[in-house]
């Protein structure tokens, strides 16, 4: 599904990411586990071209997508989630979701004057939106501008933008930082179910919760990928398996 | 009296129109077009330097502009003074150059700066404008530079008071007109999109829309309305010179309003629109007495300039949101939704 082949990102000289080649496969649950520092956020936003890559190449489904914009990665069919939630300040919480709706016509600036060329698709999105909204339970603050939420809501929030688009491939980053963990389950399971059509690379410190639903597991360490023989991989590998 | 209610009528129109064009750019794409006062100036052109070589071709009059103008304007009145059609048709046909040139002018206008972050934008588009005004000012050759250009009166069925009269309906309907457009566009998803990219552009990125394409429409959408002003303004005053379109009025003093009515919520912006244009009007129309009375040591004509620029700082720092606040973009499906599901509790936090 997504295959990165040697992937560099410099900054001032600094190696973040140095030579990093994974592959992720099709309708899994992939966990990109690593210190702080490591060079994973850095991953996603090079992946999603947020960062110019310095060097080597970022593949989906075989179509080379290496630093095309972020928009043009989007439309490829992979959404992120950001690790410091970007809400968007003054609008309502039912307004951030209904912004991910990928292709919406009514967004179209002619179109946007004839109701009835995009009334069908926005019934649509709010009625997906409100079931989201009420799995994230969020429903109750649909209309509320999104800085008066608190930090775990608003990490909710960035779960919802993810799950509001229908994209391929889902990246996030640290999705369950602050959020309860009977919820945080509810997530888990509810990306678990959703796997039958989308592919999942989640960063995530929070081992205990995500452990049961991993299939697969990377381990970055100073920008690279560490060996599945190595310490810091057996580390991590032993603290899933704890539970 | 007549007089002051008909001059409010007809600014507070032409203010609205710019202001809607500048809420549509910085109310909600949150682009600071510092260089507002350059789409009316455009406008101003298509009327002043395209309309009048248009027809001086069709005429065939071959002197420079300048002239060239002042026979066409004569040329033109008479024959709309023959046939109110032809007045209808240029007046339409010129508002339509305007709004188009706008929309394209703008459009190119922002390209090469849409990259930039908020501040340098703003210097950049204030520079770009600022440098337009002063070469359509110093050169004769493009609309008539410091002697300016004349231009036919499509309103000259009417005299005197009767004039000002009629121009005060045409430009609050076209300001109405406007406003309905608007509020329509500005109330659907691509209003919402809009300001989630004023909110955000890494977001609206992330989501897969295009910032840069966006930037461009709104400011290919904000500058064609604003032209129509510039355009209607030329026939208030059937001549064309570049200096009635300077930064003060046509930039600095849209941002105030927009800023007063409350960025981003449309019905503030006209409001602030109306109680500006009467402040403005009766300063001017009493700024004698007010020196008198005031003993005022210096020309009363500063004393707009002085009162504005307080009134700025004071509603930003005192009241930031504006007279009016944002308004959420409920679409119908999201109202229907929200009746049916019985959402419609508010919870105001
Ligand atoms: N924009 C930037 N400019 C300079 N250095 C950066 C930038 N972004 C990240 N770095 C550096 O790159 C390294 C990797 O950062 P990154 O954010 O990818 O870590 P991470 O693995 O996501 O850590 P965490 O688990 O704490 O989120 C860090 O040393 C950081 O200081
Ligand atoms: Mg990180």
């Amino acid at each position: 599904m997504l295959v990165t082949e040697n992937l560099t990102k410099l900054f001032d000289g600094f190696k973040a990411l140095d030579g990093v080649s994974m592959k992720v496969d099709a309708n899994s649950l992939t966990l990109i586990a690593g210190p702080n520092g490591s060079g994973k956020t850095t991953l996603i936003n090079t992946i999603c071209g947020f960062y110019k890559a310095d060097g080597g190449h970022v593949f989906l489904n075989g179509e080379e997508i290496t630093n095309m914009k972020p928009h043009e990665i989007r439309k490829r069919g992979i959404a992120r989630t950001f690790q410091i939630p970007h809400p968007l300040k003054k609008l309502t919480v039912l307004e951030n979701l209904l912004v991910a709706v990928a292709e919406h016509p009514g967004e179209k600036l002619l179109r946007c004057m004839r109701c009835s060329s995009w009334e069908r698709a926005e019934a649509d999105a709010v009625e997906k939106a409100f079931e989201l909204l009420e799995f994230l339970e969020l429903d109750a603050l649909w209309d509320t501008e999104a800085y008066k939420l608190s930090g775990g809501q608003l990490k909710l929030l960035e779960v919802g933008r993810a799950l509001m688009s229908d994209a391929k491939l889902i990246i996030m980053d640290e999705p369950l930082t602050g959020v309860n963990p009977k919820l945080a389950h509810c997530i888990l399971e509810k990306l678990v179910e959703l796997k039958k059509r989308t592919t999942f690379l989640i960063v995530e410190h929070r081992f205990e919760i995500v452990a049961a639903y991993v299939d697969r597991v990377f381990v970055m360490v100073n920008g690279r990928l560490a060996d599945e023989k190595s310490e810091a991989f057996r580390e991590v590998i032993r603290l899933l398996c704890f539970k | 009296m007549e007089h002051i209610l008909l001059t409010i009528l007809i600014w507070f129109g032409l203010y609205m129109i710019v202001c809607l064009s500048l809420n549509i750019e910085y109310g909600y794409a949150g682009i600071p077009n510092f260089g507002r006062a350059f789409a009316v100036l455009v406008g101003a052109f298509a009327v002043g330097g395209v309309a009048n070589r248009v027809l001086m071709f069709i005429f065939g009059i071959s002197n420079g502009i300048i002239e060239g103008s002042a026979s066409v304007k004569s040329a033109m009145n008479e024959i709309m003074a023959r046939d109110p059609a032809v007045a209808i048709l240029f007046l339409l046909g010129t508002l339509c150059i305007a709004a188009i040139l706008g929309a394209v002018l703008g459009a190119i206008f922002i390209l090469p700066s849409a990259r930039l972050s908020e501040h340098y934008l703003a210097i950049a588009l204030l520079a770009i404008s600022e440098v337009s005004y002063m070469v359509c000012y110093y050169n004769p050759d493009i609309m008539g530079g410091y002697y300016g250009v004349s231009t036919p009166d499509p309103l000259l069925f009417f005299q005197g008071e009767q004039r000002l009269l009629a121009f005060s309906v045409l430009t609050i309907s076209i300001a109405m007109l406007l406003y309905g457009i608007v509020s329509k566009m500005l109330n659907s998803p691509f209003g919402r999109l809009l300001k989630a990219m004023r909110e955000n552009d890494a977001v609206v990125e992330a989501c897969g829309k295009d910032v840069m394409l966006l930037r461009v429409k709104a400011c290919a959408v904000g500058s064609s309305i604003a032209a129509i002003s510039g355009a209607l303004y030329v026939f208030y005053t059937t001549n064309v010179i570049a200096s009635s379109f300077n930064r003060a009025e046509w930039t600095f003093y849209p941002f105030l309003i927009i800023i007063l009515g409350g960025l981003g919520s449309t019905n503030g912006v006209i409001a602030a629109s109306l109680l500006f244009v009467v402040a403005r009007v009766l300063l001017s129309t009493y700024k004698w007495e007010l020196k008198s009375a005031l003993h005022l040591p210096f020309e009363a004509v500063w004393l707009e300039y002085i009162i504005f620029g307080v009134l700025m700082l004071l509603v930003l720092l005192f009241k930031p949101e504006g007279l009016l606040k944002e308004k959420p973009t409920m679409t119908k499906p999201i109202r229907e939704m929200v009746k049916r599901t019985g959402k419609g509790a508010r919870k105001q936090a």
